[in-house]
């Protein structure tokens, strides 16, 4: 597939958070929940998307959670690191504009965005336009799902069930500007550690303004 | 059906409207990327609007852990709705003493359950699950079988024992248990002392598998060298390390301990550094940012004699920790009576082969570097505290011993044995746990014969025409020792032995011979097929149980029965009681228990487990919690009073180690002293000091002509050996792939997502392929445990190594699995990746290259 020249795709951007600025004015949260992601330190287990599946109730297929393996380099010296997502919970969500029945919408408490499964038609335009995959489809409900950062658990005064399951404790959440600071007491961060927005296989942070903070490895920054 | 319901119910969902477009709120309409659709809906969105979806807090929470021979073993939180479990979480913190959500301390860390302990569901609600007794119909492996009651299939099995043992003796019943079900201080499925061994052993007919697929190198190597294989030290104390050489270990895939890779990642943030010695570029290398030294397999014992020499001839070693801990670690050490056979240091510095053991010698051999060998060596020597953590795999090779022998020398000879930061490990038992609520005597552990455990079909093969040396016969001082046994039946406990051992195909031929196969599991397996009877177990879920940590962490995990056995499955105890007393030895057998034990379990797996907290917790371990306020936590985490340090009061304090001269024997006593090795079970000769051996298959055979490629076979991550292969939450998410070198990939022609055969002459298989920088060229790996799955030209499709694996251990018994030569190329047949048809993996797609 050929390369789309830089300019371009910024201009692109450019547009299409213009146009949406016109129909669309998104929910300022009181405070915007988002997750942190040590991309070293992960081990790559993937217990953390088992239990997603499990929680959800999910059949083999739809993976609200999604742990990226990138690796690089030639024998011998190579590198590999991880990236985790599951959804952004973008400040200005690609998906939501695009539901026909509003059953996507964003928490105006604490800026989590979901789906009312009872008013999804499963048109799967949500899926098409975020740029992280989050939307997925659910092939036995016929409906398009993603993860709502178990949202009951939150208001339960607990954490997603991802957070809790992650073994080497290199994800969590929290506020998600206090996270960019390094002002939140986590595991996922390590002493002298400062994370980012913006890293390598990543959208364009601009497009969504996703709610997504990372510890990069050194070949995944992003100048 | 209405042929508008389908508009009906797009109607009530979208409200159409024509109504000019709006800026929106989050409650009403967005706008259609066209403009042409304008929707409002009078509903406002709201989360889990659909009913029913239980909060945690709606449902009952049940403590419980998981349950498999894994590495680790730590909490699983069923979420019930009646007598269902509707999800599964983890130790967050609540579930102990003094508990809250998100206590996650370095003293008291959350003991978080892994992948496979978070699908649990779809193992327990699996279509494998077997939920009634079952016999053969057809021939033996054609997994054909009819539904029978307990007591047909009981009464047959009863009877074909007593006919078996009448007829061929007290060995003709294999004991093939392991540790792959029960795991609890009760319910307890185990190789050498479980409740197979006790029901056998009573019975007075059983044969013993002796060797552990999984370390058995590694066990002998720590008991000659310290006498004990409690050498390990707890996972925290990983933390306090300035390097740590993982030699064959990857945490990041088999869990030592399900925290210790926590811990090394505080130790990481503390500035220690990592080395990891392999043919892969692991995730442990990747997420510990380690220096990566790639090896040829099988050279381990090589490269560790190169760093030896380095050692002691730049005088890096710790002459005084020599002198007062080691026998025969150089001429001073060893023993009056030894003085002129042959020492360690010797050995290495070429004075009886006139072959000194240098870092260049080495390099030729192993295919590391002589500049990296010498700077690995210095680095040890001269960092402290320094861990070299030398793990299993390279232990699972011909002569796999001695490369754990000399890790024990490099260990004692830098001082790292015995302080906080070191270690000594070897198979790394650290804190002692209570392990043993089910009835324990005399009757723990009777055999009549012993034999090496993947030589069985060898015997069967060739009985009797076997010399012992090449069954690994145990010794016994009776009239039965050196009798080869006469094997007519196979009893599988929590164990997929036939899926798991070397040499399938020659499994194949054995298991036809015999008499008796029966198999007790909850789900059917691979070695399912090929059994006579299957017996229906139920799950850990679904009886009580205490869990213990299977290798490290210091905790109990309590294990109520969280639902009723399903369908008409049993527990192993109840079963083996049954037939105990269809035997006419159940009282006996089960003290606390009556007859009607096999129908009402609860009262006497109480009374067994209260007496056990009460009598060795308490009254051993200084624990003051009762019974009943452990049963309301769930979990009992021990602080223990200084971190637990394999051989600290040795070291500090003098005291003797366990082995016979009461010093760290790298000269071992014992091997010193065998006059004639066939009467032992090692059957042939081991040298009395660590020594480089070469192996009869690797790198520099002769065989690589045909063969050129050297295959591994490590622990998956997203099985238990075999446990989990039919989930396919799992299944999805990991592929069964071959790992293959790029440069060798592009030479054969294969990409990443070909499907290709690997075979030797011992069979043949079929993956997927995985092409990567990240494995060195000549090595390929493929991991053990995929369900078997032969098509009919007897090629298994379901990519499984150990069609490709030589039944040959080592003198000490260790499993030869990682000394494999195959050849490989790309083919049309398709790979099976499970039984069913549900799961592809989908985890190229989420690799990127850059």
């Amino acid at each position: 597939m050929a390369e789309i020249p830089e300019t371009d795709k910024k201009t692109a951007i450019k547009a299409a958070i213009k146009r949406r600025k016109e129909v669309y004015t998104p929910v300022k949260p009181d405070m915007q929940l988002g997750f942190i992601h040590h991309n070293v330190d992960c081990i790559g287990c993937r217990a953390c998307e088992i239990a997603c599946k499990d929680k959800n109730g999910l059949p083999p297929g739809p993976r609200f959670r999604r742990v990226l393996y990138v690796e690089g380099g030639k024998y011998p010296d190579v590198y590999a690191y991880k990236i985790n997502l599951s959804c952004n919970h973008c400040a200005e969500p690609a998906c939501l504009p695009t539901c026909p029945t509003g059953a996507i919408f964003k928490r105006q408490k604490d800026g989590i965005v979901d789906i009312d499964s009872t008013l999804c038609i499963g048109c799967r335009r949500c899926e098409g336009a975020c740029p992280y995959g989050a939307p997925q489809y659910d092939p036995e409900d016929h409906l398009v799902k993603k993860c709502n950062l178990c949202v009951d658990e939150i208001d339960a005064g607990r954490k997603p069930y991802c957070v809790m399951a992650c073994m080497m404790r290199v994800l969590d959440v929290g506020p998600i500007d206090k996270l960019l600071k390094g002002e939140w007491a986590t595991p996922a961060l390590g002493p002298n550690e400062t994370p980012v927005r913006a890293i390598k296989n990543f959208a364009d942070p601009e497009l969504t303004n996703p709610s997504m903070a990372f510890v990069p490895h050194s070949k995944g920054k992003v100048e | 059906m209405n042929s508008n319901a389908p508009f009906d119910f797009l109607r009530d969902r979208l409200n159409l409207s024509r109504r000019t477009f709006l800026k929106t709120s989050a409650s009403a309409a967005a706008l259609g990327a066209s403009g042409l659709l304008e929707l409002k809906t009078a509903k406002e969105a709201k989360a889990f609007a659909y009913e029913p979806y239980p909060r945690d807090d709606d449902l009952t929470t049940v403590v419980t852990s998981c349950a498999h021979n894994c590495g680790s073993r730590h909490a699983l939180v069923a979420h019930k709705k009646g007598d269902v479990i509707v999800r599964l979480s983890t130790d967050d913190g609540r579930y102990q003493r003094d508990g809250v959500f998100g206590k996650d301390t370095f003293e008291e860390p959350q003991l978080r359950a892994c992948l496979r302990g978070r699908s649990y569901r779809q193992r327990l609600y699996s279509a494998e699950r077997l939920l009634y007794p079952m016999m053969r119909v057809g021939e033996r492996g054609q997994g054909r079988f009819k539904r029978v009651s307990w007591d047909t299939a009981l009464g047959f099995v009863a009877e074909k024992m007593i006919e078996l043992k009448g007829k061929y003796g007290p060995t003709a019943l294999l004991d093939q248990s392991y540790a792959g079900a029960s795991y609890g201080v009760l319910h307890k499925s185990d190789q050498i002392e479980g409740l197979l061994a006790r029901f056998l052993g009573m019975f007075g007919c059983r044969t013993s598998s002796w060797s552990v697929p999984s370390y058995q190198g590694t066990t002998f190597s720590s008991r000659m060298t310290f006498g004990t294989i409690e050498d390990g030290n707890e996972d925290d104390t990983f933390a306090h390390s300035k390097l740590i050489i993982m030699w064959g270990w990857n945490p990041a895939y088999t869990f030592h301990g399900g925290n210790t890779f926590y811990y090394m990642r505080l130790a990481k943030q503390r500035g220690c550094k990592f080395v990891l010695i392999d043919p892969q570029y692991t995730d442990s290398a990747a997420a510990y940012d380690a220096w990566w030294i790639p090896i040829k397999p099988n050279t381990d014992a090589a490269m560790m004699a190169g760093m030896a020499y380095y050692i002691f001839s730049n005088n890096l070693h710790d002459q005084s920790f020599i002198d007062r801990f080691c026998l025969g670690m150089d001429a001073g050490t060893m023993p009056d009576w030894a003085k002129d056979q042959e020492n360690f240091k010797d050995y290495i510095l070429g004075k009886y082969d006139n072959q000194p053991k240098t870092p260049q010698w080495a390099a030729q051999i192993c295919d590391v570097k002589a500049e990296d060998i010498e700077k690995l060596a210095k680095l040890y020597a001269t960092t402290k505290p320094a861990a070299l953590k030398a793990s299993w795999a390279p232990g699972r090779n011909a002569y796999g011993e001695q490369y754990n022998r000399m890790a024990a020398a490099l260990q004692a000879m830098t001082g790292n044995i015995g302080v906080l930061g070191g270690c000594a490990e070897g198979v790394g038992k650290a804190w002692h746990s209570e392990a043993v609520a089910y009835p324990y005597d005399q009757n723990a552990n009777i055999w009549y014969a012993a034999i090496k455990s993947d030589r069985w079909a060898h015997c069967v093969l060739n009985y009797p025409n076997v010399k012992r040396e090449e069954i690994g016969l145990w010794p016994r001082n009776d009239q039965l020792d050196g009798v080869i046994p006469n094997i007519r039946g196979i009893f599988w406990q929590g164990s997929d032995w036939f899926n798991q051992l070397t040499n399938i195909n020659k499994e194949i031929q054995a298991i036809k011979k015999l008499d008796l196969v029966v198999c007790m599991d909850s789900t059917i397996t691979p070695s399912g097929l090929w059994a006579d009877v299957l017996f229906p177990v139920a799950t850990h879920f679904e009886r009580h149980d205490v869990a213990l940590p299977w290798y490290k962490g210091h905790y109990y995990i309590h294990r109520p029965k969280v639902i009723e056995p399903m369908g008409e499955s049993k527990t192993d105890f109840q079963i083996f009681t049954e037939l105990a007393y269809r035997l006419g030895y159940g009282p006996a057998f089960n003290p606390r228990a009556t007859r009607d034990y096999f129908n009402r379990d609860d009262e006497v797996d109480e009374a067994y487990l209260i007496d056990w907290w009460q009598h060795k917790v308490m009254a051993h371990q200084g624990v003051t919690m009762s019974w009943d306020e452990f049963k309301a936590h769930g979990i009992y985490k021990f602080i223990l009073a200084r971190p637990h340090v394999a051989f600290q009061d040795q070291i500090e304090q003098g005291m003797p180690f366990q082995t016979p001269s009461g010093k760290i024997e790298i000269f071992s006593t014992q091997l010193a002293q065998i006059k004639d090795w066939t009467k032992t079970q090692y059957g042939y000769p081991i040298p009395a000091i660590p020594k480089w051996v070469e192996p009869w298959e690797y790198a520099h055979s002769t065989k690589i002509k045909d063969f050129p490629y050297h295959l591994v076979s490590p622990h998956p991550r997203w099985r238990t050996h075999s446990i989990f292969n039919n989930c396919t939450w799992l299944r999805e998410t990991y592929e069964q792939e071959l790992t293959v070198n790029a440069d060798d990939a592009k030479r054969l022609g294969i990409q990443t997502g070909d499907t290709v055969e690997v075979w030797n002459e011992r069979g043949r298989v079929v993956a997927p392929a995985y092409v990567t920088e990240r494995c060195m060229p000549g090595v390929m790996a493929l991991h053990e445990g995929a369900w078997m799955d032969l098509d009919d030209k007897g090629v298994d499709r379901s990519g499984n190594p150990d069609f490709l694996t030589l039944d040959e251990p080592s003198p000490a018994g260790a499993f030869a699995y990682n000394t494999v030569l195959v050849n490989v190329k790309k083919t049309e047949l398709t790979h099976r990746p499970g039984w069913d048809k549900l799961a592809t993996a989908r985890s190229h797609v989420f690799r990127r290259d850059q």
